[in-house]
């Protein structure tokens, strides 16, 4: 089909103002249900897109910079898959939830009443009318933030992925900004604040490297034309920058109020979506255009790694709120990517980016049943929280199935990412002969223990146990939050038994840069 | 006879149904319970014995010493197959899981009858057998670990089945504890503890199953015996041996074998049907089932010229000192499910002993038999006590023998069924299948004439003397004696106390039955799986037996391969441990706690081993109270001092600090500035003069 990458992208660009006039004039459902349709038929295009191998497009942009392509490799294809997929089924699921948070904002930011000295009362605004406002606000930011993921990933150019790495960063900031929690302006500072410095001194390695090569078209980036002294610290800085969004250990203080402070469905595109991004970063600037220095670095990463996982699951073993459990949970998962992008192995290359899309589908799983929780429940304190099972049967089972995926526990695809992952390090290490790489298996087998210990404790403190006695009349929530719940929980099942649907596009594209 | 695989399409889809049927009950289950609770039982059952009718079909064929291996594409991407096995190995395996299965699944209708979460029940116990079939029958190791965690998996959601924490189903005595440990523990606090414990196990298999596909390149369990070359490489390297030892760390974890036994205590907080399947019969003997599997193909290295003895003394070890320690436990706990839990690991115990000293011998085939057939004589034997002691539970409502007593009247059928079955598990000379078994492992331990035997051997003697005793004493506490003061309260308040349900009886009244007619033929049931060992071992592994008892058995009749010392030894403990229990909680001529309390060293041992020999608190000390406070002083002066405060709040500080001192010169008045700019002045003149 033509032009499929380009709908796909500017599409939910071009239409988000006409999300916002919907919502406002029309109303919060059929918002929901333009924004549904609008990504499905965009995720329908990248899918089928991306059946028959690679597909790329490319259209003349600027002389200065070089041409704007959009690429669907091996390498993209499972994270554009997973990034619509994900903000389809969240543009349902945000429905009740937003309603919810709509209706709590409307009791303290509506303007209140205004009685006129001829003693009739001036019309302040209505319930119905804010929710549409508000709602319309909300759908078109959701398209651009998909928008600006999807471009991210699909970018051939280093200036154009850099301009969609900042599109993604804007609609999540305002976002957190207008819906989050409370101290909501501080926090989103804070989140725009780090990530935009982080972008920064990526922007300063990328265009070291588009300079000393002379063009910023990924086809002409080729290692042997940087000058050695420029090479590393670009390299360096691309690896910092991105560290920083993926909330690598040192760089990760933002993520949990980001995730912990977001309204739910962004939480849970920024945590399983966006900040894997930068995972994909790393594979495609470091592994495959700089696989030179990616070798000799490439310990510091398994390193980087282990130590993420550590300190992530440790935290959130310590945290109360549910959100900021998944949160620290999502910067130990960041570290089992690092962790595999360090492993210079086909294998457990392959696996890092299986344990994206399981990530995706488990902490997806994880953040939608918080959310439920919230909505049903309206508590997120662990301590308060207790027995929801027998309340909320079918939130409960998906929120296992996510945690079996995050523990790594087949048939989830959590275990296909992971022993891949695993493995692709001990190969490395025997390759090498290299002790500190096998230290380092050991320590990432030891933190999946770890892993498993927060997920279940979790799972134990909300679903099991006693019931408290103010619970007992909850009720299951609605089935525009259930059905995206039960379709992640579906695809990581199938993907766990029957991984091949993604691998047979991985493998090839490992392969090719590994073996090139 | 050879080896063959038969191509038939008609055969090999037996060995698939065999554990592909539960998984698709599994899926079927809670669709239909939906509209109609009661189905969902009978659809259980169903599809168990389906399984199991699927596994028995292959048996004529497995006794004829044919094995099936089928393969189907898997993750082609990376050149992976899935496959079944169905080997003489396997298939005796997945009969008896597949029958006890379904005897334990006809046991449930009744014992989980009403449960309100019923249909969850039936989804995990059918997961839970397609899982331990997928174990068995598997041909490759990842696609059995799939199987592994699978168990683990059912396992956690059943222990925790009760997931609503009642009081009366937590499992030790309240208020207990051991080095400020608190030994009392709820549901869903024990599958936590055996999922995270097993797991520790399974991360050790998985590594070592990664060494071993990182030089042989395949998981096949096939074709790790066809070709060697891995394995020369691998012990030039040193990692042979590890490799292995890493892949018996997932069946210690499994199997409950020391240190990681403690979980299988806590897992008796599941409903008893799960523990008479799950955590008696079927999947803690998957360590042993996995060991069966992976013996064979380290011993036949030896014809290689790779020695792996370490191997085999590391199995033979924890399997003893596991025996020994468990059973010490056992002859404390008042609580009758915890007294069959650590029964459980002890016999595993015995397994493993025997086939880690199969290994360490000239005659492997001995070992490997007498380890593998008495894992079959347990799973009837224990599940059957099992059951039984789920009646007691189902009709006295406590889980603690001292609420029992003096019973053997008011539940006649149990009384004698548990006889038989406890009987079997002390191993009651010539009649009990467990007698057979233990003897052939007493036999294999004594002539495998490595420098350990003599100390295991006595080991294994010990625990036999132990088992006898604490099964007499469960025995005698719970049918002997006068009538605890719970139940003639339970009388009173006009509960009147009656014999279990047709449905319960039936299930352990056929494993006790059996356990006493196997038993009596059991010589020969053991000699025939001894021959068959003997050819499948030699036609898939090559590993050669000496056929000394084929000719001396027919000159000197029956008894003749036995080993007179084994037997003897069998026998003084089987009557030393009976004895004792005899005299203490039958007769009771003498009062338990009186004579413990008599002198110092008896209380102190009994304190020890009542407290589990403070290893459940060691454990609790260094891997969850240590680290636990590790991550709250992290938490608390790391992550929040230095990285959130000193990141977040500090640099705002430190910026709003600086614009205040550049305010600070931004007065706005002239005077100020004129200062300012003489004392400028000034100094470039002095600069300018110097």
């Amino acid at each position: 089909m033509e032009y499929a990458l380009l709908q796909a992208v500017f599409l939910p660009l071009l239409l988000s103002p006409l999300a916002y006039i919907i919502g406002r004039y029309v109303g919060h459902t059929a918002a929901t249900w333009f924004t549904f349709g609008l990504l499905l038929y965009c995720t329908i295009l990248v899918i089928t897109a991306s059946i028959d191998g690679t597909y790329e497009e490319h259209y003349p942009w600027t002389e200065l910079f070089g041409e704007f392509g959009l690429l669907l490799d091996g390498l993209a294809a499972p994270f554009a898959i997973m990034i619509y997929v994900l903000c389809t089924i969240l543009a349902l699921y945000s429905k009740p939830y937003m309603l919810h948070k709509f209706q709590d904002f409307f009791k303290e930011q509506a303007p209140k009443p205004v009685y006129q000295s001829d003693g009739t009362t001036l019309q302040s605004i209505s319930l119905e009318k804010f929710v549409n406002r508000q709602s319309g606000v909300y759908y078109a930011l959701f398209l651009v933030f998909s928008m600006g993921m999807l471009g991210t990933v699909l970018a051939t150019n280093l200036i154009e992925f850099y301009i969609f790495f900042e599109v993604m960063l804007i609609p999540a900031f305002l976002l957190v900004g207008f819906w989050g929690d409370y101290p909501r302006l501080r926090i989103a500072l804070m989140f725009f604040f780090w990530t935009h410095v982080g972008a920064v001194i990526l922007l300063l390695g990328l265009l070291a490297i588009g300079l000393s090569v002379g063009s910023f078209d990924f086809a002409d980036i080729n290692e042997a034309d940087i000058p050695p002294d420029i090479l590393f610290p670009a390299a360096v800085a691309i690896i910092i920058g991105l560290g920083v969004k993926l909330a690598a250990f040192g760089f990760h203080i933002w993520l949990p109020y980001a995730h912990g402070s977001a309204p739910t469905p962004i939480s849970a595109l920024l945590s399983p979506a966006m900040i894997g991004i930068g995972a994909y970063a790393l594979f495609r600037l470091i592994v495959e255009f700089l696989p030179q220095t990616y070798a000799d670095l490439s310990i510091w990463l398994t390193i980087w790694g282990v130590a993420t996982m550590f300190y992530g699951g440790a935290m959130a073993l310590m945290q109360d709120d549910i959100k900021r459990v998944f949160a620290y949970s999502s910067i130990s998962q960041m570290g089992y990517l690092l962790f595999g992008i360090g492993s210079i192995s086909v294998l457990g290359l392959a696996g890092a980016e299986m344990m994206y899309v399981s990530h995706a589908l488990g902490k997806g799983l994880l953040f939608m049943s918080a959310g439920i929780i919230i909505v049903q429940v309206g508590t997120r304190s662990l301590s308060k929280l207790g027995g929801l099972g027998s309340k909320l049967p079918i939130t409960a089972v998906c929120a296992v199935i996510g945690a079996l995926t995050i523990m790594g526990v087949p048939p989830t695809s959590g275990f296909m990412g992971e022993w891949m992952l695993f493995y692709g390090v001990l190969e490395t290490a025997l390759e090498e002969g290299n002790d500190v790489r096998s230290l380092m298996f050991a320590l990432g087998l030891v933190a999946t223990v770890l892993t498993m210990s927060y997920m279940l404790w979790m799972l134990k403190r909300v679903f099991f146990g006693k019931l408290p006695e103010n619970f007992s009349k909850v009720k299951e929530g609605s089935w525009y939050m259930l059905s995206p719940m039960m379709v992640l929980a579906g695809f990581t099942i199938v993907l766990g038994i029957y991984p091949d649907i993604f691998l047979s596009k991985i493998m090839p594209y490992m392969q090719g840069v590994l073996g090139g | 006879m050879a080896t063959e695989i038969i191509a038939t399409e008609g055969e090999a889809i037996y060995a698939w149904m065999i554990w592909i049927l539960p998984f698709i009950a599994a899926l079927i289950i809670p669709a239909v319970g939906k509209f109609s609770k009661i189905s969902t039982g009978r659809i259980a059952v169903g599809f168990a014995a389906m399984s199991a009718i699927s596994a028995a079909v292959l048996l004529p064929m497995a006794l004829d010493g044919h094995e099936i291996h089928d393969q189907i594409d898997w993750i082609s991407a990376l050149g992976l197959k899935a496959g079944v096995l169905a080997d003489p190995l396997s298939i005796i395996m997945a009969n008896v899981v597949g029958w006890i299965s379904f005897l334990i699944m006809c046991y449930s209708t009744g014992y989980m009858k009403g449960d309100r979460d019923i249909v969850r029940f039936w989804f995990w116990m059918m997961f839970f057998i397609g899982s331990m079939q997928l174990i068995v029958l598997s041909d490759n190791l990842l696609q059995l670990f799939f199987g592994w965690e699978g168990v683990g998996l059912a396992s956690y959601a059943l222990i925790s089945f009760w997931y609503r924490d009642k009081k009366k189903h937590h499992v030790g005595q309240e208020g207990r504890s051991a080095l400020g440990v608190m030994e009392y523990f709820s549901p869903t606090h024990a599958g936590m503890k055996a999922f995270i414990m097993t797991k520790v196990g399974d991360i050790m298999m998985l590594a070592g199953m990664f060494l071993i596909f990182a030089f042989a390149g395949t998981f096949g369990l096939r074709e790790l015996v066809n070709e060697t070359g891995w394995a020369v490489e691998m012990s030039a390297q040193g990692l042979l041996v590890p490799a292995f030892v890493l892949l018996f760390g997932g069946a210690m974890g499994k199997s409950a074998q020391f240190p990681l036994n403690e979980w299988l205590l806590e897992a008796m907080t599941g409903p008893t049907a799960v523990s008479a399947l799950i955590h008696a019969a079927t999947m803690v003997k998957a360590g042993v089932f996995l060991v069966a599997r992976i013996g064979p193909i380290v011993f036949a290295l030896a014809a290689a010229g790779i020695l792996a003895n370490q191997f085999f003394e590391i199995i033979a070890w924890v399997g003893a000192i596991t025996a020994l320690l468990l059973a010490t436990q056992g002859m404390v706990n008042p609580e009758i499910k915890k007294v069959l839990a650590y029964s459980t690991g002890s016999q595993i115990g015995y397994m493993m002993m025997a086939l880690g000293v199969a290994g360490l011998s000239q005659q492997y085939v001995d070992g490997y038999t007498a380890g593998f057939f008495h894992m079959i004589s347990h799973a009837m034997f224990k599940a059957s006590l099992f059951m039984a002691a789920g009646s007691l539970l189902h009709v006295v409502g406590s889980r603690f023998m001292t609420d029992m007593g003096g019973l053997r009247k008011k539940m006649r059928k149990t009384y004698a069924f548990m006889w038989a079955a406890g009987l079997g598990l002390m191993g009651a000379p010539f009649i009990t299948t467990g007698f057979w078994s233990k003897d052939a492992i007493f036999a294999a331990v004594y002539e495998s004439g490595n420098e350990w035997a003599l100390p295991i051997f006595i080991i294994a003697v010990l625990t036999a003397v132990i088992t006898a005793f604490y099964t007499t004493r469960m025995i005698g506490m719970v049918f002997f004696g006068k009538e605890s003061k719970h139940v003639q309260k339970m009388e009173s308040d006009g509960h009147h106390i009656h014999e279990a349900p047709k449905s319960m009886w039936i299930p352990y009244g056929i494993l006790a039955v059996l356990t006493i007619g196997i038993g009596i033929i059991g010589f020969s049931a053991e000699e025939g799986i001894h021959h068959l060992f003997t050819e499948y071992l030699d036609e898939s592994f090559g590993i050669h037996s000496l056929h000394v008892d084929g000719e001396l058995s027919e000159s000197l009749g029956f008894l003749s391969g036995l080993n007179p010392i084994a037997v003897g030894a069998s026998l003084i403990a089987f009557a030393v441990g009976f004895g004792l229990g005899y005299i203490f909680y039958i007769g009771r001529w003498v009062d338990p706690a009186k004579f413990i309390n008599s002198n110092i060293f008896f209380y102190s041992l009994h304190k020890v081993i009542l407290n589990r020999w403070y290893l459940n608190a060691m454990i609790y000390w260094s891997f969850v109270i240590a680290p636990l406070w590790a991550c709250r002083a992290i938490w608390r002066y790391f992550e929040k001092t230095v990285i959130d405060t000193g990141m977040n709040v500090g640099l705002e500080r430190s910026v709003r600090f600086g614009a205040k001192v550049v305010q600070g010169t931004q007065t706005g008045v002239p005077q100020s500035y004129l200062y300012v700019f003489g004392a400028g002045l000034l100094f470039v003149v002095l600069i300018l003069l110097i």
